[in-house]
Parts: structure tokens; sequence; C-alpha cells
């Protein structure tokens, strides 16, 4: 991934050690601000996705004259930075926060400026990061804090090379930018499955009862509950929380239910497989309940044995290792969540994932009782909305085209900058839909891209859907309204290519389903090109279950 | 002792083992600039649990050059 890394010392050695992407330093280390004032400079017209501005508060303030005009560099700096987010939306930037050592030996009635510094700074950056959606906060004073100056800086290498962090210290700092970078290109996972016993909670339920297990406000019990406040606010991110483990399912409830100091309640859990079978056979089952992937899913177990038994079965399920001490077990929970779960910004529809699964439970209930798939699908009351996408929708469309791999002809991934770059593009346009019914909303789940060229074809590039909406053809009945608005732009044909993966079945049952189509390509990898003649029919085959509505806009736009 | 030396000098260096001997030094290699001189010598001070003094740096001139610092060390 291209990014460009601006700052006030050099950090030419810290780009060195980010091998797997490109960096771009700008010539000259002091020159950041310029840099970012110019829009021709080396670091912006180099065209990187992403911009960190890593920024030594102790080069910062040298040479200032007390307070007030420190602080007035400040917010230039700041209005600097802020200017160049708005001129060059498709960048990210992240801007540092800053760790300012005492200038000089104080006696101890004076106060520390320099704190007032770092606070001024910090809260500048927070609120050009609320007021700017590209902008986004790089905690590199929490970094310092976590692992203490002694050794993220080196007098020695500052003296020698103007290089502020130790060879230790930009390691560090280097890892933590790549996880920055890679955050935006490795789809996180959904899912964290839980076993109970000392794990959870100290202690066997089905031996020492709700009121002998391990888990209280103080003291020992603490280490159990702060780990649950962690996963807690995991699932708030909306990453689904399950239950897999071997118990009686009846005590493992009752002290959900009953024990005071219980965090997690029963309803932050989509899932409980709490039964004596494998657990392997228990997360396989999840994976199928909750239609994800395996390998989206992660396994907590403080047992050897069983975490050794999934990483055999289900390889593709993460294991990661226990603390050995459970005093380090909240430590733990903080690094799984940057290994696995490490998100930029936590979106709406994040957050109301739990809750749509809940809900998607509710639909196999009611599923399961009606007397035909046509009666329970219009008895859903499903509504479509449907059109083409906007600017804030662009992040929730490449995270859709980033993450879904079952419903999806072509897997093809796009970033949120390269979405941008479309809506501008002639001839091309992104679509995109949200789902809702009784039971609830399912969010924006739905995006496309089409293009057409200058002789009346369309050429569907990107058409996927989220796996939770699936099997209520949904996709039909989009498909239906996009050839609708092709026709009545002008369009007589419409080309549909199916790219198989080795998910992607759900697609495959699509594209096979649709009607009056001529394969005009068939190439060794299963790449199969329809054409379908839309002038006057439309491929599609089911009936409309769902109201659909559609804001009249006219796509895609007409070449020129 | 030289063989560790080699083979953190070669860590910092991103470059296999074999291209680099006792007396291989700064200039020899495109990669080895002053800038990866500085981080040499600060990872084997590291890594060996040594401090060489900054007016004795610009003195090192081959690998072989830090022996004269390891061989002090108990």
């Amino acid at each position: 991934m291209k990014c460009a890394l601006l700052s006030n010392v050099n950090v030419e050695s810290i780009a060195r050690q980010m091998v797997a992407h490109e960096v771009y330093i700008a010539q000259g280390y002091g020159a950041w601000t310029r840099e970012l004032a110019d829009p021709t400079s080396g670091s912006l017209s180099y065209g990187p996705s992403s911009v960190f501005l890593i920024i030594d508060g102790a080069e910062l303030m040298r040479g200032q004259g007390g307070l007030e005009p420190t602080l007035a560099e400040i917010r230039q700096h700041l209005a600097c930075i802020e200017q160049a987010a708005e001129r060059l939306p498709g960048i990210k930037f992240f801007v540092s926060t800053i760790d300012v050592p005492a200038r000089a030996l104080r006696p101890l009635k004076e106060e520390r400026i320099e704190r007032h510094l770092e606070q001024h700074w910090h809260r500048g950056i927070a609120r050009a990061s609320a007021s700017h959606g590209n902008i986004y906060i790089f905690d590199l004073k929490e970094l310092v804090e976590q692992v203490g100056r002694s050794f993220l800086y080196s007098n020695k290498r500052w003296y020698l090379g103007g290089l502020r962090f130790s060879t230790a210290g930009e390691k560090l700092i280097a890892r933590e930018l790549e996880r920055v970078l890679d955050a935006q290109l490795v789809a996180r996972k959904k899912c964290l499955l839980l076993d109970l016993d000392n794990t959870l909670w100290g202690g066997v339920i089905g031996e020492d009862g709700v009121t002998g297990i391990q888990l209280s406000e103080t003291g020992e019990g603490a280490r159990y509950r702060d780990f649950q406040l962690r996963i807690r606010e995991l699932g708030e991110m909306g990453v689904i929380l399950g239950v897999v483990s071997k118990n009686n399912e009846a005590d493992a409830l009752e002290a959900f239910e009953r024990h005071e100091h219980m965090v997690l309640r029963k309803g932050d859990f989509a899932t409980m497989k709490i039964n004596w079978s494998a657990k392997a056979k228990n997360i396989a089952e999840v994976a199928q309940d909750l239609d994800i992937g395996m390998d989206s899913i992660v396994f907590i177990d403080d047992n050897p044995v069983e975490r050794e038994a999934i990483r055999t079965e289900l390889p593709e399920v993460t294991v990661p290792e226990f603390p050995a001490d459970t005093c380090e077990l909240a430590s733990f929970f903080g690094q799984v969540f940057k290994d696995y779960f490490f998100t930029l910004v936590s979106t709406g529809e994040d957050r109301k994932r739990t809750d749509a699964y809940l809900a998607n439970a509710m639909r196999a209930a009611e599923r399961t009782a009606a007397p035909s798939i046509e009666q329970f699908l219009t008895g859903l009351g499903t509504k479509i909305f449907f059109s083409r996408a906007n600017d804030e929708d662009l992040a929730r469309a490449a995270q859709l085209t980033q993450k879904t791999n079952q419903f999806n002809l072509t897997t093809r991934r796009y970033t949120e900058q390269e979405l941008r770059a479309l809506q501008t593009t002639p001839g091309a346009e992104v679509f995109i839909a949200s789902v809702a019914d009784k039971f609830g909303d399912n969010g924006k789940v739905f995006t496309g891209i089409v293009r057409r060229d200058r002789l009346g074809t369309a050429e569907l590039d990107t058409f996927l859907m989220s796996c939770r909406v699936l099997g209520r053809f949904i996709e039909d009945q989009i498909l239906d309204q996009l050839i609708k608005e092709l026709r009545t732009n002008g369009l007589s044909r419409l080309r549909v290519q199916f790219i198989p993966t080795r998910k992607n079945a759900p697609a495959r049952a699509f594209v096979e389903r649709l009607q009056g189509g001529q394969v005009v390509s068939d190439e060794e990898d299963g790449v199969r090109t329809w054409e379908f003649d839309i002038t006057n029919a439309s491929p599609v085959t089911q009936p409309a279950y769902a109201e659909l509505r559609m804001q009249p806009v006219r796509f895609p736009k007409a070449l020129p | 002792m030289e063989e560790r030396l080699i083979a953190t000098v070669a860590s910092v260096l991103r470059v296999p083992k074999s291209t680099l001997t006792l007396h291989t030094g700064p200039g020899d290699l495109e990669v080895w600039d002053s800038l990866a001189q500085i981080n040499v010598i600060c990872e084997i001070e590291a890594e060996f649990g040594i401090s060489i003094p900054v007016e004795q740096v610009t003195e090192i001139r081959h690998i072989r050059d830090f022996l004269h610092y390891l061989e002090k060390t108990p």
C-alpha cells in the first residue's frame, strides 16, 4: 500500500522497516508543513492512500519562547493539516499525538507547561478528527507511555543522525504504522467464540456453582471481570460474540442470569453452544448458523487440549495462545484485538451487526413456522432502498467489497478511494441498497458497480450482497430494478460475469437462475460471461417479495 | 562471537549473511549508507550490551572493528 511518512525528525529508518509497503519520505525532514501545504509536493503527488504525520514533541517545541507563541504555532500546524485533509478527501491522514519531555531541570514549585502542550495538541487533532472523516489519531504518546522514553528514544542516535527513536522504538512504531495500513487491506475477523470455565470466570460452574466461581469487582475474581469488560467492548464494536463450552447448559445459563458480577449476559451472545459435543463440531455449526467462514472466527479457550484439537480439525479458525498468568487476561485481550479485530473506525453498520444476527435467529424461527417459503418471504415485510452511492455511503461500500465472499459475482476488492474515483468516472456508477423488515434494519447490505460502453451495453463490474440477507431473492429484485433503470437510460444489453472462488457458490446459484443469457466467453478457470438483451425482457425469474424504493437517479452517467 | 556479529549486521541491512565478512564495511554495500551505519552500531550495542563512545564511531570502518569492543566485554 502506498503511504507517505511526514515528520519533523528523520524517519527514513522507520520507513526502511516497512518492507511490505511503498513508503514515501519527504526530502529534508523539517519540511513537513511545506509538504502538506503544497499540492505538488512529493509526498502528496505520489498518490498515497495514507499520510502519516509523526510529530516529535521535543522538536516541535524547540526554540519556542514561552507558552503563547508555542500555542500559536500549534494552531497554525493544525490548520495546515485540516486544509490538506479538506483539499484531498481521498487520502487518510493519521496525525500523531505528541510526547514532550521536560525541557530543563526545574524546581518542584514550577508548573510543567509541556503537559499543556501535549493536551492542547491532542485536543486540536481530536477536534480535527471529529470534523474531518479522513483525519485519524495515531497515538504515539500512548506508545511512549506503554514502553517508556528510555526504551523508545535514543540519545546516541539523535546526536549521530537526527534519529529520535531507538532501533527497538523504530521497530515498534513501524509495526504500529503497518497495523494501520493492514487494517485497510485485510478483512478483520467477524466472530469471537469463548469457552466458559476458567476463561470467562475462574473455576468450574458445574462443580463450584454460581456462588463458587471466581468473578468479582475487586480482588482475584476481578481478573475475569476485567476480561469480560473488554469482551463486551469488542461486542459493541460489532464483533459477533458466541459461547462454545462443555457444560450442562442449565448450569451455565444460571451463572449468566444470576451472578451479580457477570458483565456479559445472554443477550450479548449471538450464539451459545453449551453441550458435551466436540468443540470442533460446535464451531462448525456456529459458522453455518451465522453464515460466516471459518476463517473469520477467533476461538479463546484456556484448555491447551481443546485449542490443539481446533487447530488440527479446523485449521482456518484462529486460536490464540491463552496467557499462562490470568492476571494478564485483559492485556492479552488487548493484543487479540490489535491482531485480529483492529479497525480504524467502528461504523454504525458494525455496531448493528450483532443485533442483526439476533434478528436473523428470529427470522429463522418464523421460517420454520411458515407453511411455505413464499408465505414466509411475503410475511417478512421486506423493504429495499436502492440508490446511487453518495459520498457518505462509500466507506461502507468499500467495506462490503473487502469483506463479502459468498454472494459476490466477481469478488473484486475496492478501497474507499477507488470507489470515490469511480463516482466521478464517466460511464461508471457505484450503487448501494439497504434492507429492512419487520424484525429490524439490516442496514446497507448490498452494493454494485455498473459500467457502460458507447454501444449501449452495460457491464456488472461488481454485484454483491452481505450473506445476512441471502435466501430472500433480494438480489433478483435489485437486478430487475437495475435493468429497468438501464433501459430507461437507453441501454439495450447487460453483460454479467461470474468469477468462481472457493466461497461464492451462492453467486453461482444466482447467475444460473437468470434466463435468456447468451454465453459470450467461457474461460479455463471457470470465469464465464453472459450477455442479456434487456430491451424488452428481464433475465430475472423470481417474483418480487419486497417493496423496493428507488431514488430516481439515472445511471450510469453518460460518456462524454 | 564473530558469527553472531555478522548475523546482527546482516539482519540490520536485510542482506544474506554470506554477503558479509569481517572485512566488509560501510561503502562496500549500497544498502550500508550512513543511516544504516548508525542502525548497525546501535543494534550491535543492544545485541551485545555494550556502548561505543560517539568519538570512536567514525573509526569503525569494517565489521572486524567491532571485535575490539566486544573483547572488552565480560
